[in-house]
Protein backbone atom coordinates (compact mmCIF):
# COMPACT_ATOMS: atom_id res chain seq x y z
CA UNK A 1 0.00 0.00 0.00
CA UNK A 2 1.24 3.51 -0.82
CA UNK A 3 2.41 5.50 2.22
CA UNK A 4 -0.03 8.15 3.39
CA UNK A 5 2.54 10.97 3.32
CA UNK A 6 2.95 10.47 -0.42
CA UNK A 7 -0.62 11.72 -0.83
CA UNK A 8 -0.05 14.96 1.06
CA UNK A 9 0.86 17.03 -2.05
CA UNK A 10 -2.40 15.86 -3.64
CA UNK A 11 -4.35 17.12 -0.61
CA UNK A 12 -2.36 20.37 -0.65
CA UNK A 13 -3.51 21.10 -4.20
CA UNK A 14 -7.00 21.34 -2.73
CA UNK A 15 -5.94 24.72 -1.33
CA UNK A 16 -6.14 26.14 -4.86
CA UNK A 17 -9.76 24.97 -5.14
CA UNK A 18 -10.56 26.31 -1.67
CA UNK A 19 -9.12 29.69 -2.69
CA UNK A 20 -11.24 29.56 -5.84
CA UNK A 21 -14.37 28.88 -3.79
CA UNK A 22 -13.62 31.53 -1.17
CA UNK A 23 -12.35 34.15 -3.62
CA UNK A 24 -15.29 33.68 -5.97
CA UNK A 25 -17.79 33.54 -3.12
CA UNK A 26 -16.46 36.68 -1.41
CA UNK A 27 -16.39 38.58 -4.73
CA UNK A 28 -20.00 37.69 -5.55
CA UNK A 29 -20.97 38.40 -1.95
CA UNK A 30 -19.34 41.83 -2.13
CA UNK A 31 -20.91 42.76 -5.46
CA UNK A 32 -24.40 41.86 -4.23
CA UNK A 33 -23.95 42.63 -0.52
CA UNK A 34 -22.87 46.27 -0.90
CA UNK A 35 -25.87 47.35 -3.02
CA UNK A 36 -28.12 45.47 -0.57
CA UNK A 37 -26.64 47.44 2.35
CA UNK A 38 -27.15 50.75 0.52
CA UNK A 39 -30.68 49.72 -0.46
CA UNK A 40 -31.54 48.71 3.08
CA UNK A 41 -30.54 52.15 4.38
CA UNK A 42 -31.49 54.50 1.56
CA UNK A 43 -34.09 52.50 -0.40
CA UNK A 44 -37.86 52.88 -0.44
CA UNK A 45 -40.05 50.87 1.92
CA UNK A 46 -40.76 48.29 -0.80
CA UNK A 47 -37.08 47.83 -1.65
CA UNK A 48 -36.23 47.54 2.04
CA UNK A 49 -38.90 44.84 2.48
CA UNK A 50 -37.62 42.89 -0.53
CA UNK A 51 -33.99 43.10 0.58
CA UNK A 52 -34.92 42.09 4.10
CA UNK A 53 -36.65 38.99 2.72
CA UNK A 54 -33.55 38.16 0.64
CA UNK A 55 -31.22 38.54 3.63
CA UNK A 56 -33.57 36.61 5.88
CA UNK A 57 -33.79 33.73 3.35
CA UNK A 58 -30.04 33.27 2.87
CA UNK A 59 -29.21 33.71 6.55
CA UNK A 60 -31.87 31.25 7.71
CA UNK A 61 -31.05 28.21 5.59
CA UNK A 62 -28.13 25.88 6.36
CA UNK A 63 -25.42 26.00 3.71
CA UNK A 64 -25.85 22.34 2.82
CA UNK A 65 -29.57 22.87 2.19
CA UNK A 66 -28.77 25.86 -0.04
CA UNK A 67 -26.18 23.85 -1.98
CA UNK A 68 -28.59 20.98 -2.62
CA UNK A 69 -31.48 23.35 -3.31
CA UNK A 70 -29.56 25.21 -6.01
CA UNK A 71 -27.60 22.27 -7.46
CA UNK A 72 -30.51 19.85 -7.64
CA UNK A 73 -33.46 22.22 -7.81
CA UNK A 74 -33.11 25.84 -8.81
CA UNK A 75 -30.43 25.63 -11.52
CA UNK A 76 -31.79 22.54 -13.33
CA UNK A 77 -35.34 23.96 -13.14
CA UNK A 78 -34.25 27.28 -14.64
CA UNK A 79 -32.16 25.67 -17.38
CA UNK A 80 -28.74 26.70 -16.07
CA UNK A 81 -26.12 24.01 -16.40
CA UNK A 82 -23.60 24.70 -13.69
CA UNK A 83 -20.93 22.21 -12.67
CA UNK A 84 -20.44 21.54 -8.94
CA UNK A 85 -17.62 24.10 -8.59
CA UNK A 86 -19.49 26.94 -10.31
CA UNK A 87 -22.69 26.12 -8.41
CA UNK A 88 -20.80 26.10 -5.09
CA UNK A 89 -19.18 29.48 -5.82
CA UNK A 90 -22.56 31.01 -6.68
CA UNK A 91 -24.25 29.59 -3.57
CA UNK A 92 -21.38 30.65 -1.28
CA UNK A 93 -21.57 34.09 -2.91
CA UNK A 94 -25.33 34.48 -2.50
CA UNK A 95 -25.17 33.39 1.12
CA UNK A 96 -22.19 35.62 1.81
CA UNK A 97 -23.95 38.59 0.20
CA UNK A 98 -26.61 38.35 2.92
CA UNK A 99 -23.96 38.39 5.67
CA UNK A 100 -21.71 40.95 3.98
CA UNK A 101 -24.69 43.29 3.49
CA UNK A 102 -25.16 43.39 7.26
CA UNK A 103 -21.45 44.09 7.82
CA UNK A 104 -21.58 47.04 5.37
CA UNK A 105 -24.92 48.17 6.70
CA UNK A 106 -23.56 48.37 10.25
CA UNK A 107 -20.49 50.26 9.04
CA UNK A 108 -22.58 52.77 7.07
CA UNK A 109 -24.96 53.35 9.98
CA UNK A 110 -22.02 53.84 12.37
CA UNK A 111 -20.93 56.87 10.34
CA UNK A 112 -24.10 58.68 11.27
CA UNK A 113 -26.33 61.00 9.28
CA UNK A 114 -24.24 64.14 9.82
CA UNK A 115 -21.63 63.45 7.13
CA UNK A 116 -24.30 62.74 4.56
CA UNK A 117 -26.12 65.97 5.44
CA UNK A 118 -22.86 67.93 5.25
CA UNK A 119 -22.16 66.50 1.79
CA UNK A 120 -25.68 67.43 0.67
CA UNK A 121 -25.14 70.94 2.07
CA UNK A 122 -22.04 71.21 -0.13
CA UNK A 123 -24.25 70.52 -3.14
CA UNK A 124 -23.62 66.82 -3.68
CA UNK A 125 -26.47 64.59 -4.80
CA UNK A 126 -27.49 61.83 -2.40
CA UNK A 127 -25.88 59.19 -4.67
CA UNK A 128 -22.59 61.10 -4.99
CA UNK A 129 -22.50 61.66 -1.25
CA UNK A 130 -22.93 57.93 -0.63
CA UNK A 131 -20.22 56.95 -3.14
CA UNK A 132 -17.67 59.69 -2.36
CA UNK A 133 -18.16 60.35 1.35
CA UNK A 134 -19.91 57.40 3.02
CA UNK A 135 -18.57 54.30 1.25
CA UNK A 136 -14.82 55.10 1.37
CA UNK A 137 -15.09 55.32 5.14
CA UNK A 138 -17.63 52.55 5.63
CA UNK A 139 -15.59 50.02 3.65
CA UNK A 140 -12.56 50.69 5.83
CA UNK A 141 -14.59 50.37 9.00
CA UNK A 142 -16.10 47.10 7.78
CA UNK A 143 -12.75 45.37 7.13
CA UNK A 144 -12.49 43.64 10.55
CA UNK A 145 -16.00 42.21 10.16
CA UNK A 146 -15.20 41.31 6.59
CA UNK A 147 -12.08 39.37 7.62
CA UNK A 148 -14.34 37.39 9.91
CA UNK A 149 -16.53 36.58 6.91
CA UNK A 150 -13.41 35.37 5.05
CA UNK A 151 -12.53 33.02 7.92
CA UNK A 152 -16.09 31.68 8.15
CA UNK A 153 -16.37 31.12 4.42
CA UNK A 154 -13.01 29.34 4.26
CA UNK A 155 -14.21 26.83 6.81
CA UNK A 156 -17.70 26.59 5.29
CA UNK A 157 -16.22 25.89 1.85
CA UNK A 158 -15.39 22.37 3.06
CA UNK A 159 -19.08 21.48 2.91
CA UNK A 160 -18.92 21.57 -0.89
CA UNK A 161 -17.42 18.08 -0.60
CA UNK A 162 -21.08 17.02 -0.71
CA UNK A 163 -21.10 17.99 -4.41
CA UNK A 164 -17.67 16.46 -5.05
CA UNK A 165 -15.80 19.75 -5.50
CA UNK A 166 -12.10 18.83 -5.33
CA UNK A 167 -11.24 21.12 -2.42
CA UNK A 168 -9.22 20.11 0.63
CA UNK A 169 -11.81 17.91 2.39
CA UNK A 170 -12.94 16.01 -0.74
CA UNK A 171 -9.33 15.15 -1.57
CA UNK A 172 -8.67 14.12 2.01
CA UNK A 173 -11.67 11.83 1.93
CA UNK A 174 -10.40 10.17 -1.25
CA UNK A 175 -7.01 9.66 0.37
CA UNK A 176 -8.54 8.17 3.51
CA UNK A 177 -10.47 5.72 1.34
CA UNK A 178 -7.37 4.82 -0.68
CA UNK A 179 -5.06 4.35 2.30
CA UNK A 180 -7.52 3.31 5.06
CA UNK A 181 -5.64 5.74 7.27
CA UNK A 182 -7.74 8.63 8.63
CA UNK A 183 -5.52 10.26 11.28
CA UNK A 184 -2.72 11.85 9.26
CA UNK A 185 -4.83 12.99 6.25
CA UNK A 186 -7.50 14.68 8.40
CA UNK A 187 -4.84 16.17 10.69
CA UNK A 188 -3.01 17.54 7.66
CA UNK A 189 -6.26 18.90 6.17
CA UNK A 190 -6.95 20.65 9.49
CA UNK A 191 -3.48 22.19 9.34
CA UNK A 192 -4.10 23.47 5.82
CA UNK A 193 -7.35 25.12 6.92
CA UNK A 194 -5.55 26.79 9.83
CA UNK A 195 -2.87 28.16 7.49
CA UNK A 196 -5.39 29.40 4.92
CA UNK A 197 -7.68 30.95 7.54
CA UNK A 198 -4.92 32.52 9.63
CA UNK A 199 -2.91 33.70 6.62
CA UNK A 200 -5.88 35.28 4.88
CA UNK A 201 -7.08 37.01 8.05
CA UNK A 202 -3.57 38.40 8.63
CA UNK A 203 -3.51 39.83 5.09
CA UNK A 204 -6.87 41.54 5.64
CA UNK A 205 -5.53 42.94 8.93
CA UNK A 206 -2.53 44.44 7.13
CA UNK A 207 -4.86 46.07 4.60
CA UNK A 208 -6.97 47.38 7.47
CA UNK A 209 -3.99 48.89 9.29
CA UNK A 210 -2.79 50.58 6.10
CA UNK A 211 -6.16 52.03 5.20
CA UNK A 212 -7.35 52.76 8.75
CA UNK A 213 -8.63 56.28 9.40
CA UNK A 214 -6.78 57.49 12.53
CA UNK A 215 -9.16 58.72 15.17
CA UNK A 216 -12.24 57.24 13.52
CA UNK A 217 -11.65 53.55 14.24
CA UNK A 218 -9.28 51.75 16.58
CA UNK A 219 -6.47 49.29 15.97
CA UNK A 220 -7.26 45.61 15.49
CA UNK B 1 -59.11 61.54 11.94
CA UNK B 2 -55.97 63.17 10.57
CA UNK B 3 -53.84 60.49 12.20
CA UNK B 4 -55.95 57.78 10.58
CA UNK B 5 -55.66 59.45 7.18
CA UNK B 6 -51.89 59.62 7.57
CA UNK B 7 -51.76 55.96 8.54
CA UNK B 8 -53.87 55.07 5.50
CA UNK B 9 -51.67 57.18 3.22
CA UNK B 10 -48.59 55.41 4.59
CA UNK B 11 -50.08 51.95 4.09
CA UNK B 12 -51.43 52.56 0.57
CA UNK B 13 -48.14 52.21 -1.36
CA UNK B 14 -47.30 49.01 0.51
CA UNK B 15 -50.75 47.59 -0.27
CA UNK B 16 -50.26 48.58 -3.92
CA UNK B 17 -46.87 46.87 -3.92
CA UNK B 18 -48.25 43.73 -2.32
CA UNK B 19 -51.08 43.65 -4.85
CA UNK B 20 -48.64 44.01 -7.75
CA UNK B 21 -46.40 41.31 -6.27
CA UNK B 22 -49.43 39.03 -5.81
CA UNK B 23 -50.50 39.55 -9.43
CA UNK B 24 -46.91 38.90 -10.57
CA UNK B 25 -46.58 35.65 -8.61
CA UNK B 26 -50.04 34.51 -9.72
CA UNK B 27 -49.11 35.23 -13.34
CA UNK B 28 -45.91 33.22 -13.02
CA UNK B 29 -47.77 30.24 -11.53
CA UNK B 30 -50.44 30.29 -14.25
CA UNK B 31 -47.78 30.76 -16.94
CA UNK B 32 -45.75 27.83 -15.61
CA UNK B 33 -48.87 25.61 -15.49
CA UNK B 34 -49.88 26.51 -19.07
CA UNK B 35 -46.29 26.03 -20.24
CA UNK B 36 -46.03 22.62 -18.59
CA UNK B 37 -49.29 21.50 -20.24
CA UNK B 38 -48.32 22.85 -23.64
CA UNK B 39 -44.75 21.52 -23.58
CA UNK B 40 -45.56 17.99 -24.82
CA UNK B 41 -47.46 19.52 -27.79
CA UNK B 42 -44.64 21.74 -28.95
CA UNK B 43 -41.55 19.75 -27.89
CA UNK B 44 -39.21 19.03 -30.81
CA UNK B 45 -38.27 15.39 -31.49
CA UNK B 46 -35.41 14.21 -29.26
CA UNK B 47 -31.98 14.77 -30.81
CA UNK B 48 -29.91 11.80 -31.90
CA UNK B 49 -27.88 10.39 -29.00
CA UNK B 50 -24.22 11.45 -28.85
CA UNK B 51 -22.91 7.90 -29.23
CA UNK B 52 -25.77 6.26 -31.12
CA UNK B 53 -23.01 5.02 -33.44
CA UNK B 54 -19.80 3.41 -32.31
CA UNK B 55 -17.34 6.18 -31.29
CA UNK B 56 -14.48 6.30 -33.79
CA UNK B 57 -10.77 6.25 -32.92
CA UNK B 58 -9.62 9.55 -31.44
CA UNK B 59 -13.04 10.35 -29.94
CA UNK B 60 -12.88 11.88 -26.47
CA UNK B 61 -15.08 10.06 -23.96
CA UNK B 62 -15.58 11.18 -20.36
CA UNK B 63 -15.56 8.44 -17.75
CA UNK B 64 -17.38 9.21 -14.50
CA UNK B 65 -15.97 7.61 -11.37
CA UNK B 66 -16.28 7.65 -7.60
CA UNK B 67 -12.72 8.36 -6.46
CA UNK B 68 -13.55 6.95 -3.02
CA UNK B 69 -14.36 3.38 -4.03
CA UNK B 70 -11.22 1.27 -3.82
CA UNK B 71 -10.15 -1.03 -5.34
CA UNK B 72 -12.48 -0.35 -8.27
CA UNK B 73 -11.83 3.39 -8.60
CA UNK B 74 -9.51 5.45 -6.40
CA UNK B 75 -6.65 7.91 -6.77
CA UNK B 76 -2.87 7.52 -6.43
CA UNK B 77 -0.58 10.05 -4.69
CA UNK B 78 -0.35 12.17 -7.84
CA UNK B 79 -4.14 12.41 -8.06
CA UNK B 80 -4.25 10.02 -11.03
CA UNK B 81 -7.25 7.69 -11.23
CA UNK B 82 -6.31 4.07 -10.58
CA UNK B 83 -8.20 0.86 -9.82
CA UNK B 84 -9.68 -2.24 -11.38
CA UNK B 85 -12.29 -0.34 -13.40
CA UNK B 86 -9.68 2.20 -14.54
CA UNK B 87 -7.43 -0.57 -15.87
CA UNK B 88 -10.31 -2.15 -17.79
CA UNK B 89 -11.44 1.20 -19.24
CA UNK B 90 -7.83 1.96 -20.25
CA UNK B 91 -7.65 -1.42 -21.95
CA UNK B 92 -10.81 -0.58 -23.92
CA UNK B 93 -9.53 2.89 -24.81
CA UNK B 94 -6.40 1.28 -26.25
CA UNK B 95 -8.44 -1.32 -28.12
CA UNK B 96 -10.75 1.23 -29.76
CA UNK B 97 -8.30 4.14 -29.96
CA UNK B 98 -10.46 6.40 -27.78
CA UNK B 99 -9.19 9.23 -25.66
CA UNK B 100 -10.74 8.63 -22.22
CA UNK B 101 -10.77 11.24 -19.47
CA UNK B 102 -11.36 9.86 -15.95
CA UNK B 103 -13.43 12.37 -14.03
CA UNK B 104 -14.13 12.00 -10.29
CA UNK B 105 -17.75 12.83 -9.47
CA UNK B 106 -19.88 12.81 -6.35
CA UNK B 107 -21.55 9.40 -6.30
CA UNK B 108 -25.02 10.67 -5.44
CA UNK B 109 -25.00 12.95 -8.49
CA UNK B 110 -23.24 10.69 -10.96
CA UNK B 111 -26.27 9.46 -12.92
CA UNK B 112 -27.63 12.99 -13.17
CA UNK B 113 -24.25 14.05 -14.57
CA UNK B 114 -24.42 11.31 -17.23
CA UNK B 115 -27.93 12.40 -18.22
CA UNK B 116 -26.87 16.06 -18.31
CA UNK B 117 -23.91 15.23 -20.58
CA UNK B 118 -21.19 16.16 -18.07
CA UNK B 119 -20.08 12.52 -18.17
CA UNK B 120 -20.46 9.97 -20.97
CA UNK B 121 -20.52 6.79 -18.90
CA UNK B 122 -19.95 5.40 -15.42
CA UNK B 123 -17.62 2.47 -14.72
CA UNK B 124 -17.06 2.57 -10.98
CA UNK B 125 -18.52 -0.46 -9.30
CA UNK B 126 -22.06 0.58 -10.17
CA UNK B 127 -24.71 -1.94 -9.24
CA UNK B 128 -27.26 -2.72 -11.93
CA UNK B 129 -30.57 -1.96 -10.20
CA UNK B 130 -34.09 -1.62 -11.53
CA UNK B 131 -34.34 1.98 -10.37
CA UNK B 132 -31.13 2.99 -12.16
CA UNK B 133 -32.10 1.04 -15.27
CA UNK B 134 -35.10 3.35 -15.66
CA UNK B 135 -32.67 6.21 -16.29
CA UNK B 136 -29.58 4.71 -17.96
CA UNK B 137 -28.59 1.77 -20.12
CA UNK B 138 -26.38 -0.88 -18.55
CA UNK B 139 -23.72 -3.02 -20.19
CA UNK B 140 -23.34 -6.75 -19.64
CA UNK B 141 -22.43 -7.48 -15.99
CA UNK B 142 -18.74 -7.89 -15.19
CA UNK B 143 -18.63 -8.53 -11.45
CA UNK B 144 -21.03 -10.11 -8.98
CA UNK B 145 -21.22 -9.79 -5.23
CA UNK B 146 -23.49 -10.61 -2.34
CA UNK B 147 -24.62 -8.78 0.78
CA UNK B 148 -23.48 -10.01 4.15
CA UNK B 149 -24.29 -9.50 7.80
CA UNK B 150 -21.02 -9.18 9.72
CA UNK B 151 -20.61 -9.29 13.49
CA UNK B 152 -17.74 -9.33 15.99
CA UNK B 153 -15.87 -12.65 16.00
CA UNK B 154 -16.97 -13.41 19.58
CA UNK B 155 -20.68 -12.74 18.89
CA UNK B 156 -22.82 -15.76 19.84
CA UNK B 157 -26.30 -14.61 18.82
CA UNK B 158 -28.04 -15.85 15.68
CA UNK B 159 -28.94 -13.66 12.70
CA UNK B 160 -32.57 -13.22 13.81
CA UNK B 161 -31.54 -12.46 17.39
CA UNK B 162 -29.17 -9.74 16.14
CA UNK B 163 -31.78 -8.24 13.78
CA UNK B 164 -34.36 -8.24 16.59
CA UNK B 165 -32.06 -6.98 19.33
CA UNK B 166 -33.25 -3.36 19.07
CA UNK B 167 -29.57 -2.33 18.79
CA UNK B 168 -27.70 -0.49 16.04
CA UNK B 169 -26.79 -2.16 12.76
CA UNK B 170 -24.35 -0.10 10.68
CA UNK B 171 -24.65 0.45 6.92
CA UNK B 172 -23.17 2.76 4.31
CA UNK B 173 -25.63 5.57 3.60
CA UNK B 174 -27.07 5.50 0.08
CA UNK B 175 -25.47 2.15 -0.72
CA UNK B 176 -27.30 -1.10 -1.44
CA UNK B 177 -26.64 -2.14 2.18
CA UNK B 178 -28.73 0.86 3.22
CA UNK B 179 -31.55 -0.38 0.96
CA UNK B 180 -31.26 -3.82 2.57
CA UNK B 181 -31.55 -2.36 6.05
CA UNK B 182 -34.72 -0.55 4.99
CA UNK B 183 -36.17 -3.72 3.48
CA UNK B 184 -35.45 -5.68 6.66
CA UNK B 185 -37.03 -2.98 8.84
CA UNK B 186 -40.12 -2.99 6.62
CA UNK B 187 -40.33 -6.76 7.06
CA UNK B 188 -40.68 -6.15 10.80
CA UNK B 189 -37.19 -6.78 12.14
CA UNK B 190 -36.44 -4.74 15.22
CA UNK B 191 -33.07 -2.95 15.03
CA UNK B 192 -31.87 0.64 14.64
CA UNK B 193 -30.09 1.63 11.44
CA UNK B 194 -26.79 3.47 11.86
CA UNK B 195 -26.12 5.14 8.48
CA UNK B 196 -22.47 6.12 7.97
CA UNK B 197 -20.41 7.66 5.18
CA UNK B 198 -18.54 4.48 4.19
CA UNK B 199 -18.31 0.75 4.85
CA UNK B 200 -15.01 1.40 6.56
CA UNK B 201 -16.72 3.61 9.14
CA UNK B 202 -19.48 1.00 9.52
CA UNK B 203 -16.83 -1.61 10.44
CA UNK B 204 -15.21 0.87 12.81
CA UNK B 205 -18.58 1.39 14.51
CA UNK B 206 -18.88 -2.37 15.07
CA UNK B 207 -15.30 -2.61 16.40
CA UNK B 208 -15.95 0.34 18.75
CA UNK B 209 -19.14 -1.28 20.06
CA UNK B 210 -21.43 1.39 18.62
CA UNK B 211 -23.14 -1.19 16.39
CA UNK B 212 -23.74 -4.91 16.92
CA UNK B 213 -23.50 -5.76 13.23
CA UNK B 214 -22.70 -4.37 9.79
CA UNK B 215 -24.54 -4.97 6.54
CA UNK B 216 -21.84 -4.87 3.89
CA UNK B 217 -21.25 -6.26 0.42
CA UNK B 218 -18.56 -8.71 -0.63
CA UNK B 219 -17.32 -6.34 -3.36
CA UNK B 220 -16.01 -4.12 -0.61
CA UNK B 221 -15.40 -6.62 2.17
CA UNK B 222 -13.24 -9.15 0.28
CA UNK B 223 -10.51 -6.72 -0.93
CA UNK B 224 -10.78 -4.64 2.26
CA UNK B 225 -10.17 -7.62 4.51
CA UNK B 226 -7.17 -8.63 2.37
CA UNK B 227 -5.68 -5.19 2.99
CA UNK B 228 -6.72 -5.03 6.64
CA UNK B 229 -6.13 -8.50 8.15
CA UNK B 230 -6.30 -7.12 11.72
CA UNK B 231 -9.86 -5.88 11.09
CA UNK B 232 -10.76 -9.13 9.32
CA UNK B 233 -9.60 -11.13 12.37
CA UNK B 234 -12.03 -9.28 14.66
CA UNK B 235 -15.13 -9.74 12.46
CA UNK B 236 -16.92 -12.67 10.89
CA UNK B 237 -19.71 -13.19 8.37
CA UNK B 238 -22.83 -14.29 10.26
CA UNK B 239 -24.98 -14.81 7.18
CA UNK B 240 -25.57 -13.66 3.64
CA UNK B 241 -28.55 -11.49 2.76
CA UNK B 242 -30.50 -11.83 -0.49
CA UNK B 243 -29.15 -12.95 -3.85
CA UNK B 244 -26.35 -11.87 -6.17
CA UNK B 245 -25.96 -8.29 -7.39
CA UNK B 246 -23.87 -7.30 -10.38
CA UNK B 247 -21.75 -4.35 -11.48
CA UNK B 248 -22.10 -2.98 -14.99
CA UNK B 249 -21.18 0.12 -17.00
CA UNK B 250 -23.89 2.78 -17.35
CA UNK B 251 -24.40 4.89 -20.49
CA UNK B 252 -27.08 7.36 -21.54
CA UNK B 253 -30.23 5.88 -23.02
CA UNK B 254 -29.76 5.91 -26.80
CA UNK B 255 -25.96 5.60 -26.77
CA UNK B 256 -26.31 2.30 -28.56
CA UNK B 257 -22.87 2.39 -30.19
CA UNK B 258 -21.04 3.08 -26.94
CA UNK B 259 -22.89 0.43 -24.98
CA UNK B 260 -22.30 -2.18 -27.71
CA UNK B 261 -18.61 -1.34 -27.76
CA UNK B 262 -18.48 -1.87 -23.97
CA UNK B 263 -20.38 -5.15 -24.22
CA UNK B 264 -18.07 -6.62 -26.87
CA UNK B 265 -14.92 -5.39 -25.12
CA UNK B 266 -16.07 -6.71 -21.73
CA UNK B 267 -16.88 -10.13 -23.16
CA UNK B 268 -13.50 -10.21 -24.87
CA UNK B 269 -11.45 -9.28 -21.82
CA UNK B 270 -13.49 -11.48 -19.46
CA UNK B 271 -12.70 -14.46 -21.72
CA UNK B 272 -8.97 -13.73 -21.62
CA UNK B 273 -6.37 -14.61 -18.93
CA UNK B 274 -5.82 -10.87 -18.47
CA UNK B 275 -9.12 -10.65 -16.57
CA UNK B 276 -7.94 -12.91 -13.77
CA UNK B 277 -4.61 -11.07 -13.71
CA UNK B 278 -6.45 -7.79 -13.17
CA UNK B 279 -8.64 -9.32 -10.46
CA UNK B 280 -5.56 -10.67 -8.71
CA UNK B 281 -3.80 -7.32 -9.05
CA UNK B 282 -6.63 -5.50 -7.26
CA UNK B 283 -7.48 -8.31 -4.82
CA UNK B 284 -11.10 -8.83 -5.92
Amino acid sequence: MTAVWEYLPYITWGVAWTFGLVGGGLAIGFMIGLPIAIGQIHGSEEIKALLEAYVWFFRSLPLLVLLFLFYWGVFPATGFKLDPLACSIVVLGLRSSAYQSQIFRGAIISLGEAQLLAARALGMTRLRAVFHIVLPQALRISLPGWSNEYAIMTKDSAITFALGVLEILTRTRYVVMATHEPLLPYFFAGGLFIVVTYGGTKIVNVVYERTRIPGLVGRM
Amino acid sequence: MITEARKLAKETPRRGFLKSAGIGVGGLVIGAAVGAMAAPLISPPPPKAKFADMPSAGTKIIHGMDAAYPPFTEIDPTGKAVGFDIDVVEWMAKKYGWEVEHKPWEWGAIITAVLAGDLDFVASGMTHTAARAEKVWFSVPYYSYIHQLLVLAEETRTRDEILNSGEYVAVQLGATSDEWAEKLLKKGFNFKKLGLDSYELAFKAALDGRAVAVISDSAFTVPYFKKQPDVAAKLRVLSTIGGDFTYAYATRVGDYGLRNAFNHALEEIMASPEWQDLKDKWGI
